[in-house]
């Protein structure tokens, strides 16, 4: 799980407010691979488009508010990680989309930079995490299935033994 | 205070002469006595007459009669001398003679109508004039009541006491005016209470924004001139290299360094950046007092901790406080919580704590004081501060009753603390002591009753 020798996370942020974007961009260029959008629509495109561990997005926007951005967000990409920013007055929305289950984590505005880089990155290791024990369930599911059609129960014993490593591993993380 | 005797039981005692009964007269007499504030009460108490009688005899007798019924008697001799006694006393009763040499009676009744009085006067002329017609002239004039000399001294009383019942239920209508207009002047108050919140809900969010990228802004420029620092330290490290292949270009190049004190700006770039934000963070702290003191993410009504909310309310006066250096200190080791409007609970708190600061000098104190016993909750906020005169500690809760200079004060800000106590079922009573300081005292129930809550829907 060493995130420096691959390619960067991706995040995408929406904010209707470009300066709140260039600003981020500014903060986060260096650990992440950047996606913005000013709009929810805009949002989803690129969700459509491109693999995005960690959507972030502002909650209230013309239009589209964040939470509505969010739950449709998770219909295109279930698997990236959530996480709402609000203005003090949005507490509502906030707990009626953490309740929903569409949100990991929420920020209020303004942000403290070194908070928001530290919610980001334990954001985007939580997204890896999840993957990974995605692909151990899939291999999980094709032993399973090579037991149930050989008798070679002790064959897979090593296979099992080295997945349950893995899964802690990962947990430790 | 007790209650008068009814008309026909006061008429029936003036009629006979036995002496059981003219014992239980001296006693209805006292009862009624007592309808004025008693006959044993200091003279400061007792309800104040005006007698004016050109006859010193009548007056003697009359001073003896009316002083005897418990009444602070001022006597005149003549209708000069009672007028200018009456713009000194002010006096809510009147008994006058008519036929008087100068300002006669009718004259006197006539100079006290005109007078614009802060509570009505009730005049009763005694003369000898018996006509039908003097007496329309005596009402005509503006009298209330007439007597012929010399009337019995039971009808004189009885005649009085009527004067005593009217000017009572004067004074209760003037009781119940005042009422009305504080809860006009309430309205008006929650009403603007309510644009203000929606105008501070309004600032929070717009002033979050800008003030969140800046921030990050900040941390961002700190972040990256520091790398250009770097890589710019590593050019200086250089500088001899380049000497030795073009000493001019190395030359230039230091005296560029010194005519920017480039050793001034590595010192301070980080300093800089650290104060601005920490500007920022007090900006950000403000908005946050400011949306805690509006409680703009709140319902109507809600339990809040009582302690808190005084807490947050000196944190939103901070800047007062510190100018006068008060020593504020807060105790709420119990720190109940209440059902309430937190909204307008705070305003009281901020209304009275600000008229706190502002009674106070330099380096005055205040103390507010959170307890809680038997399902209410109190909160005593006193200072040390200049204290409210006697005169004007009755008025306080006056809707635009103010102190201060014109156009300072609106003079709402307790009426309303006063109103929105009523509310919440609670009591607001305040002490003062000019020079030594001022205690309010705020008394609430923890639930709040079913007709505010209803009330608050």
């Amino acid at each position: 799980m060493n995130a420096s020798t691959s390619e960067p996370p991706s995040i995408l942020l929406v904010d209707d407010e470009p300066e709140i974007l260039h600003s981020l961009k500014g903060l986060l260029r260096r650990e992440f691979t950047l996606h913005t959008a000013e709009t929810g629509q805009q949002a989803l495109q690129i969700l459509r488009q491109v693999s995005i561990q960690v959507i972030m997005t502002d909650q209230r926007m013309p239009q589209m508010t964040g939470a509505q951005l969010l739950g449709q967000a998770r219909a295109i990409s279930p698997d990236t990680i959530r996480i709402l920013f609000t203005g003090y007055a949005d507490i509502k929305a906030v707990v009626d989309a953490v309740n929903e289950g569409q949100v990991y984590r929420y920020l209020t505005k303004p942000w403290d930079p070194d908070e928001l880089v530290e919610i980001l990155t334990s954001a985007t290791l939580e997204h890896q995490r999840r993957k990974q024990l995605q692909a151990i369930l899939q291999t999980a599911r094709g032993l399973c299935e090579r037991m149930l059609q050989s008798d070679l129960v002790g064959g897979v014993q090593d296979e099992v033994t080295k997945l349950n490593d893995q899964i802690q591993q990962i947990n430790e993380v | 205070m007790p209650k008068l005797p009814n008309h026909e039981e006061a008429n029936s005692t003036a009629l006979r002469g036995d002496p059981a009964e003219q014992l239980a007269e001296t006693r209805r007499e006292t009862a009624w006595v007592g309808s004025f504030p008693s006959a044993t009460a200091p003279p400061s108490q007792r309800m104040k007459v005006l007698m004016a009688d050109d006859n010193e005899v009548t007056r003697l007798l009359l001073n003896a009669q009316l002083t005897g019924w418990g009444l602070d008697v001022i006597a005149a001799k003549d209708g000069k001398q009672a007028w200018d006694l009456f713009l000194e006393h002010t006096p809510p009763l009147v008994l006058t003679d008519w036929v008087m040499p100068g300002i006669d009676g009718l004259e006197l009744v006539r100079r006290i109508r005109a007078h614009a009085s802060e509570h009505y006067v009730y005049v009763v002329l005694l003369t000898s004039k018996s006509e039908k017609q003097d007496l329309v002239a005596a009402m005509d004039a503006g009298a209330d009541d007439f007597l012929v000399k010399s009337c019995d001294n039971q009808e004189l009383r009885v005649r009085l006491r009527e004067g005593a019942r009217i000017l009572r239920l004067e004074q209760k209508l003037a009781e119940k005016n005042r009422e009305i207009r504080d809860a006009q002047a309430a309205l008006i108050q929650s009403e603007k209470l309510v644009s203000l919140g929606q105008l501070a809900a309004g600032m929070a969010h717009e002033i979050n924004n800008p003030v969140a990228y800046v921030a990050n802004n900040l941390a961002v420029l700190n972040r990256d001139v520091s790398s250009v620092m770097e890589i710019l330290d590593a050019y200086r490290g250089q500088i001899d290299q380049l000497r030795l292949v073009d000493p001019e270009a190395a030359d230039k190049l230091i005296e560029l360094e010194q005519s920017h004190d480039l050793s001034w700006i590595q010192e301070n770039v980080t300093p800089t950046f650290v104060s601005s934000l920490n500007g920022l963070k007090r900006v950000r702290d403000i908005v946050h007092d400011l949306r805690e003191f509006a409680r703009l993410d709140e319902a109507d009504s809600d339990t809040v901790a009582i302690g808190d909310m005084v807490r947050s309310t000196v944190a939103v006066l901070q800047h007062l406080i510190s100018e006068k250096e008060i020593a504020v200190t807060v105790v709420d080791e119990k720190n109940p919580s209440i059902e309430c409007r937190p909204a307008a609970l705070n305003q009281v708190l901020h209304n009275i704590l600000i008229n706190a600061i502002q009674a106070c000098g330099m380096r005055d104190r205040v103390e507010i004081r959170v307890d809680e016993n038997d399902g209410a909750v109190s909160v005593d906020i006193r200072d040390s501060g200049s204290g409210i005169c006697d005169k004007d500690l009755p008025r306080i809760f006056e809707p635009f009753f103010t102190t201060r200079e014109v156009g300072r004060g609106k003079g709402l800000g307790l009426s309303h603390c006063y109103g929105v106590i009523q509310d919440h079922g609670g009591t607001i009573v305040v002490k003062s002591k000019l020079g030594i300081g001022t205690t309010v005292r705020i008394e609430l129930p923890k639930q709040r009753r079913s007709q505010a809550t209803e009330d608050c829907k």
